[in-house]
C-alpha cells in the first residue's frame, strides 16, 4: 500500500510541479502589457522592437512585452484570446477583420481615449476605416495599405514605352497596351519568356474589390438597411479587363493565377515579366533588399478606370474589452503612434502613415523608393461600400476568393462568376442578417 | 483469470490494491478528457451554438443544412476520393516492397534503415517537404520533368486545379508506403519458408505461392492495415494544410479542414460538431460493412 | 549463383532501388536546398546537389531560437507524457487483464471507438473544458491531452502482452512474499519491456508529430510546439524563405529519424506481435 502511495504523490507532484511552473510564467507575463505585432519584414520587425525599448526605458513601472505573432495565425490566436479571456493588452491587425470583432463585442470602444491632436492629424479616411456609425471607434489606423503598380524602368527604356506620372495617369487601356508591347520571345525560341505583367491572383479579393471602385461598382450595396451583393455592369467590366489581360492579350504572366503577390516578385527581379499589378506598396522593401544590382524599378500612380478612387484598408492598433489595462495600453499607444514614431513605422515598413504631419515629411515625398507616386494615392481613397458588412471577412474567403481562382484559372466565364458570387454570397451574408450583427 | 475472481483474497491479501484503484487513473483522465468531451461534442452538433453565444438546440436543422450545403459535400467528395485513392496506393505499395524485401538477398537490412526515413518525418515536414519539391519556379518536380523534355512551362501543382489533387496524393501516400510495408514484413516473415519449398515441389509459381500461401496468411494483417489506414486518411489534416490549406477554390478541402474552418475560422462550433457527428456515422457504417465481410470470411475459413 | 538466379535478385534488388529512390529523393532535395544559397535556390537552373554549400540558413534558424524554444516544448511535452502514459498503462493493463468486470470491457470498447472519432468532435469540448480549468495554452494541458491521446494504443499492446504471461510467475511471485504492486513492478514490467519500448517510441513520436491538439490549444507564439511553429512559416507574405524553411525541417525531423532507427527492431516485433496477440 504504502508503495502505491508513494506513486500517487509523485504523479501529483509532477503534475502539479509542471502546473504551477508554467502557471508561474505567465503570472509573470501578467505584470507587463502584452503588445502582439504582426510585422514581419525585418526592418520593421526591428523598429517595432526599438520602440517597445524605448517606451520600456522610460516607463519602468509599465513595461511592454513585445510578442510576435504572424498574419496566418492572427485570426485564430485572438478569437482564441477573446473567448478565454487570456488576451493581450494591444493588439496590431487590419480594420477589415476588426469590424467583425467589433460587432462582436470584443473590442474596447477607444472614442473616449482618443486626444484632440491624434484625431486631427490622422487622415479622415482612415478614420473611416474604423469607426462605426454610432461613433465607437475599434482601433487606431496607422499604416494604409495600398496596392501599387510596379514596373521595370529598364525594360521600359528598351521597348521605349514612357511610364505615367501623377500629372499623367495611365487608364486600364494603357496598362492593356503596354503590357502586349511588352510580351515578347527574347531569346528565340518561340516561347514567350516575358511578360508584359504578373499580377498575385492567388487570393484576389482584396484586389478586386479596392480596384472595383474605381470601376464604379463594388459588389456591395445596402437594401433595406442590410448588405446584398449584386454583379453588375461595372464590376463585371473589372473582371472582364482582367481575364481579357489573361486569356486574350496573353499578356499576364501564367503563373500569376496560383501565385500570392509576394511570390510573384522573384520573377519580376528576373525580368520574367516587365510590371507587376496589384502587389501592396510594402513590396518596395524587398525591391530595395533583395533585387539584384542594377535593377531599375518605378511605382505608377493609380490606374485610371472611370476614377482613380482605390478602396483603402488601415493597420491597426486595438484593445481587446477584457484587457485589464486599458488606459495604460492607451497610454503606449499614444506613444507607439505619435508623429516621429509612426514614420519610422510606416518607412520600415514602407507603407503610407495615417497623420497627415507625417505626410508632410521629406521622406514621404522623396523619389528614391518612389515615395512621393506612392503617398499621392492618398488623395485618391475612398471607403468601400462594403465597410461594416457583417460577415465580410467569411465572405472573402469563402465567397470571392474560391470563385475568382476559379475564374482566372479559366474554368469558368464571367456571366458564371458573377451569378455564383451573388448567389453565394447572400447565402453567407444571410446568415449574418439573422445574427443580427450590426456595424 | 479466475484466480482471482474467485478466490480473491487467497493469493493477494485484501489490502492489496485491487481492480479500481489499477484502474483508477485510466478512468478519470478517459472519462474527463475523452468521453465527456466526446459526448458534449456530439451533442454539440445538435445546437446552433457559435462562440460567444448561448447555445440552443435546434435539433436536426444543422443536418438539414448539411445535407443542401454544397460546401459540405464537396469537401465529402474530395474525402472519400482522397481516402480510397490514398489507402489503396499505400496498401498495394507497401506490399509490393514487403515482397520484395522479403527475399534473402543482400543489403535487406540496409534497406530497411533507409526506408523507416519517410516514415520518420513528422506530417507537418511531409507537408513542407512537398511543398518545396512542386515549387513552380525552384522545386525539383518541376525542374525535373523539364529535364526530361515533359513540359516546357512550369505547373503551379498546389495551386493547379487540374493537377492539385494527384500532386497532393503522392504526397500523402509518400509516407505511410513505409509503414505499411514493414507491417506486411513483419508478417510475410511468420510464415515458414519449408511452405514455400513444399508447394515448389509440387510444382507452384510464384503467382500460386502468392494467392496460396502468402495472402491467406496475410489477410488478417491486410484487414488491420487497410481499416485502420482509412480511417486515419480520412481524418488527414496537417499535411494538407500545410500544402494547400484546403484550396485552390477548396478543391482539397478535406471534411477535417472543412469542419475546422467551420468550427474554428468562423466560429460556427455547432455546425462543425454536425459535420463531425456526420463524419463519425459515414466511417462507422463503412468500417462495419467491412469487418463484417472480413468476418464472414474468416468462419468460412 | 545461376545466371536466372543473378538475373532474379538482381532485378530485386533494382526494383527496391527504385522505390527507395522515390522515397528519398524530396529529403535528399531539402537537404541539399538547406545548404544552397538563397541565388542558388532561385536560380533558372538549379542541380540536385549544391553547387556551394552555404550553412547560412542553418545559422540563421539557430540564431532565431524561435526553432529550438519551440523544439524544447515539443521535447518536454513528448517526455512527460510518455512518462505518464507508461505508469498508467502498465498497472492499468495488468488489471484488464487479471481481472473480469465490466470495466474492462468498457475500457476495451473505449480503444476502439476511439480511433473512429475524428478529432474535431473532441476538440471543441475540450478546449471550453480546459478553459474552464484554465489550461488552454498551457503546456499541461497539452500534455494530458496527449497522455489521453496514447492511452488507447499503448494499452492495447501492453494489454496484449501482459496477457501472455503466464499466472504461474505470479503465484510463485507471491508465494515468496510479494505484494501485488512488488508483482507489478518487479515481475510483469520486466517482462514487458520490448513493448514497454515500443510504446515509449509510438507515445513520444506520437507527441512529437501531433500537429492538430497543438495549434488549436496553443496559441501564443512562445507556446507553440515545433510542428506548429514550422506549419506557420509556409504561406506567410515572405515566401522567399526556402532555405530557411528547409534547414529548419532538416533539423525538425533529425531526432524523430535517430528515434526510429534506434528503435527499429521493437518497431516490428512491439507493434505487431501486440496487434496480433490482442
Amino acid at each position: 500500500m504504502k508503495r502505491n502511495l508513494i506513486i500517487l504523490f509523485f504523479l501529483i507532484a509532477v503534475i502539479a510541479a509542471i502546473y504551477f511552473f508554467t502557471q508561474g510564467k505567465s503570472e509573470q507575463k501578467a505584470q507587463a502589457l502584452r503588445f502582439v505585432s504582426l510585422a514581419w519584414q525585418e526592418r520593421s520587425i526591428a523598429t517595432n522592437l526599438s520602440i517597445v525599448n524605448e517606451w520600456n526605458e522610460q516607463h519602468p513601472e509599465k513595461q511592454v512585452e513585445y510578442i510576435q505573432g504572424t498574419w496566418n495565425s492572427a485570426h485564430d490566436y485572438l478569437i482564441t484570446a477573446f473567448e478565454t479571456g487570456d488576451v493581450p493588452d494591444i493588439f496590431h491587425y487590419e480594420s477589415s477583420v476588426i469590424i467583425d470583432y467589433a460587432m462582436r463585442g470584443y473590442l474596447t470602444d477607444l472614442s473616449p481615449y482618443i486626444k484632440p491632436e491624434i484625431k486631427n492629424d490622422i487622415l479622415d479616411v482612415a478614420w473611416s476605416t474604423v469607426t462605426r456609425p454610432n461613433g465607437e471607434v475599434n482601433g487606431i489606423p496607422f499604416l494604409i495599405e495600398s496596392l501599387v503598380v510596379l514596373y521595370n524602368k529598364s525594360l521600359f527604356e528598351k521597348a521605349g514605352i514612357v511610364p505615367p506620372t501623377i500629372e499623367n495617369p495611365w487608364s486600364w487601356n494603357d496598362l492593356r497596351q503596354a503590357a502586349i508591347s511588352l510580351t515578347k520571345d527574347t531569346s528565340g525560341d518561340k516561347i514567350i519568356d516575358q511578360y508584359g505583367a504578373g499580377i498575385g491572383l492567388r487570393n484576389s479579393a482584396n484586389i478586386i474589390m479596392n480596384t472595383s471602385i474605381s470601376f464604379g461598382g463594388s459588389f456591395f450595396s445596402k437594401e433595406d438597411n442590410h448588405f446584398v451583393v449584386h454583379v453588375k455592369e461595372e464590376e463585371k467590366k473589372l473582371l472582364h479587363t482582367i481575364v481579357d489581360m489573361i486569356y486574350q492579350d496573353k499578356s499576364v504572366a501564367p503563373a500569376s493565377i496560383g501565385e500570392s503577390g509576394a511570390g510573384m516578385i522573384p520573377g519580376f527581379f528576373s525580368g520574367k515579366y516587365a510590371m507587376l499589378v496589384g502587389i501592396g506598396s510594402w513590396a518596395r522593401q524587398q525591391l530595395v533588399e533583395n533585387a539584384p544590382k542594377d535593377f531599375q524599378w518605378g511605382v505608377m500612380p493609380p490606374l485610371k478606370a472611370k476614377t482613380q478612387m482605390y478602396g483603402v484598408s488601415t493597420q491597426t492598433l486595438s484593445i481587446p474589452k477584457k484587457s485589464k489595462r486599458v488606459s495604460e495600453a492607451m497610454e503606449f499607444i499614444e506613444f507607439m503612434l505619435n508623429s516621429k514614431n509612426m514614420a519610422r513605422l510606416a518607412l520600415d515598413d514602407w507603407m503610407i502613415p495615417t497623420r497627415k504631419s507625417c505626410l508632410q515629411m521629406s521622406e514621404f515625398q522623396d523619389t528614391i523608393g518612389n515615395w512621393d507616386i506612392t503617398c499621392s494615392a492618398v488623395n485618391t481613397l475612398g471607403v468601400g461600400s462594403w465597410l461594416g458588412a457583417p460577415g465580410y471577412v467569411e465572405w472573402k474567403s469563402r465567397v470571392a476568393n474560391p470563385v475568382l481562382q476559379e475564374l482566372f484559372a479559366g474554368r469558368i466565364s464571367v456571366d458564371e462568376a458573377a451569378e455564383r458570387i451573388e448567389n453565394e454570397s447572400n447565402i453567407v451574408l444571410s446568415r449574418y442578417r439573422k445574427r443580427g450583427e450590426v456595424w | 483469470m479466475d484466480l482471482f475472481k474467485k478466490k480473491r483474497h487467497t493469493i493477494y491479501s485484501k489490502k492489496e490494491i485491487g481492480q479500481i484503484q489499477l484502474l483508477f487513473p485510466v478512468i478519470l483522465l478517459v472519462s474527463v478528457f475523452s468521453l465527456l468531451p466526446l459526448l458534449r461534442g456530439i451533442y454539440l452538433g445538435f445546437t446552433d451554438y457559435r462562440l460567444g453565444d448561448p447555445i440552443t438546440f435546434n435539433g436536426l436543422d444543422n443536418y438539414i443544412q448539411l445535407f443542401n450545403d454544397e460546401y459540405f459535400w464537396s469537401s465529402f467528395k474530395i474525402g472519400m476520393i482522397w481516402t480510397l485513392v490514398v489507402t489503396a496506393l499505400q496498401v498495394s505499395l507497401g506490399l509490393g516492397l514487403a515482397l520484395l524485401l522479403n527475399n534473402k538477398i543482400k543489403f535487406v537490412a540496409f534497406y530497411t534503415v533507409l526506408i523507416l526515413i519517410p516514415w520518420a518525418t513528422p506530417p507537418i515536414i511531409r507537408g513542407i517537404l512537398w511543398r518545396q519539391m512542386y515549387e513552380p519556379n525552384a522545386g525539383a518536380v518541376n525542374i525535373l520533368l523539364n529535364d526530361f523534355g515533359l513540359i516546357s512551362t512550369p505547373i503551379n501543382w498546389l495551386t493547379n486545379f487540374e493537377y492539385v489533387i494527384p500532386a497532393v496524393i503522392v504526397a500523402g501516400v509518400w509516407g505511410e508506403i513505409s509503414k505499411a510495408a514493414i507491417f506486411i514484413l513483419a508478417g510475410l516473415q511468420t510464415i515458414s519458408n519449408d511452405l514455400y519449398e513444399a508447394s515448389k515441389i509440387d510444382g507452384a509459381g510464384l503467382w500460386d505461392q502468392f494467392w496460396h500461401i502468402t495472402l491467406p496468411v496475410l489477410k488478417p494483417v491486410l484487414a488491420a492495415i487497410i481499416s485502420l489506414t482509412f480511417m486515419w486518411n480520412f481524418n488527414t489534416f496537417g499535411i494538407i494544410w500545410v500544402l494547400t490549406q484546403g484550396g485552390p477554390g477548396g478543391m482539397t478541402r478535406l471534411p477535417m479542414l472543412a469542419a475546422y474552418e467551420e468550427g474554428f475560422r468562423y466560429g460556427y462550433i455547432g455546425y462543425a460538431a454536425a459535420i463531425g457527428n456526420v463524419m463519425v456515422i459515414i466511417l462507422s457504417v463503412i468500417l462495419f460493412m467491412y469487418i463484417h465481410v472480413q468476418l464472414r470470411e474468416r468462419k468460412e475459413l | 549463383m545461376s545466371l536466372k538466379r543473378f538475373f532474379t535478385k538482381g532485378s530485386i534488388h533494382f526494383l527496391i532501388v527504385i522505390y527507395i529512390v522515390f522515397l528519398l529523393f524530396p529529403l535528399v532535395w531539402v537537404v541539399s536546398s538547406s545548404l544552397k544559397s538563397t541565388p542558388e535556390i532561385y536560380s533558372g537552373t538549379p542541380t540536385i546537389l549544391p553547387q556551394q554549400i552555404t550553412f547560412e540558413h542553418y545559422l540563421s534558424v539557430i540564431e532565431g531560437q524561435q526553432v529550438f524554444l519551440t523544439m524544447w516544448n515539443s521535447l518536454i511535452v513528448g517526455i512527460i507524457s510518455t512518462i505518464l502514459v507508461l505508469l498508467i498503462a502498465v498497472p492499468s493493463a495488468y488489471a484488464m487483464v487479471r481481472y473480469k468486470s465490466i470495466i474492462n470491457t468498457g475500457i476495451l470498447g473505449w480503444i476502439l471507438v476511439s480511433q473512429i472519432f475524428p478529432v474535431i468532435l473532441v476538440m471543441i469540448p475540450l478546449y471550453v473544458l480546459l478553459r474552464y480549468i484554465g489550461l488552454t495554452d498551457s503546456l499541461v494541458g497539452l500534455t494530458l491531452i496527449y497522455v489521453v491521446w496514447s492511452l488507447p494504443f499503448v494499452l492495447w499492446m501492453m494489454h496484449g502482452y501482459v496477457k501472455s504471461i503466464p499466472i504461474e510467475l505470479e503465484e510463485a511471485a507471491v508465494i515468496d512474499g510479494a505484494t501485488r504492486t512488488e508483482v507489478i513492478f518487479k515481475v510483469i514490467m520486466p517482462l514487458l519491456l520490448p513493448a514497454i519500448g515500443a510504446s515509449a517510441l509510438f507515445s513520444f513520436i506520437s507527441a512529437w508529430n501531433e500537429f492538430f491538439f497543438a495549434f488549436v490549444l496553443m496559441k501564443s507564439p512562445a507556446l507553440a510546439t515545433l510542428q506548429v511553429e514550422l506549419a506557420r512559416y509556409t504561406g506567410m507574405e515572405g515566401q522567399a524563405r526556402t532555405g530557411p524553411l528547409a534547414a529548419a525541417s532538416v533539423i525538425a525531423t533529425i531526432p524523430s529519424i535517430i528515434l526510429f532507427v534506434f528503435m527499429r527492431k521493437w518497431l516490428t516485433t512491439g507493434l505487431v506481435s501486440g496487434a496480433l496477440k490482442g
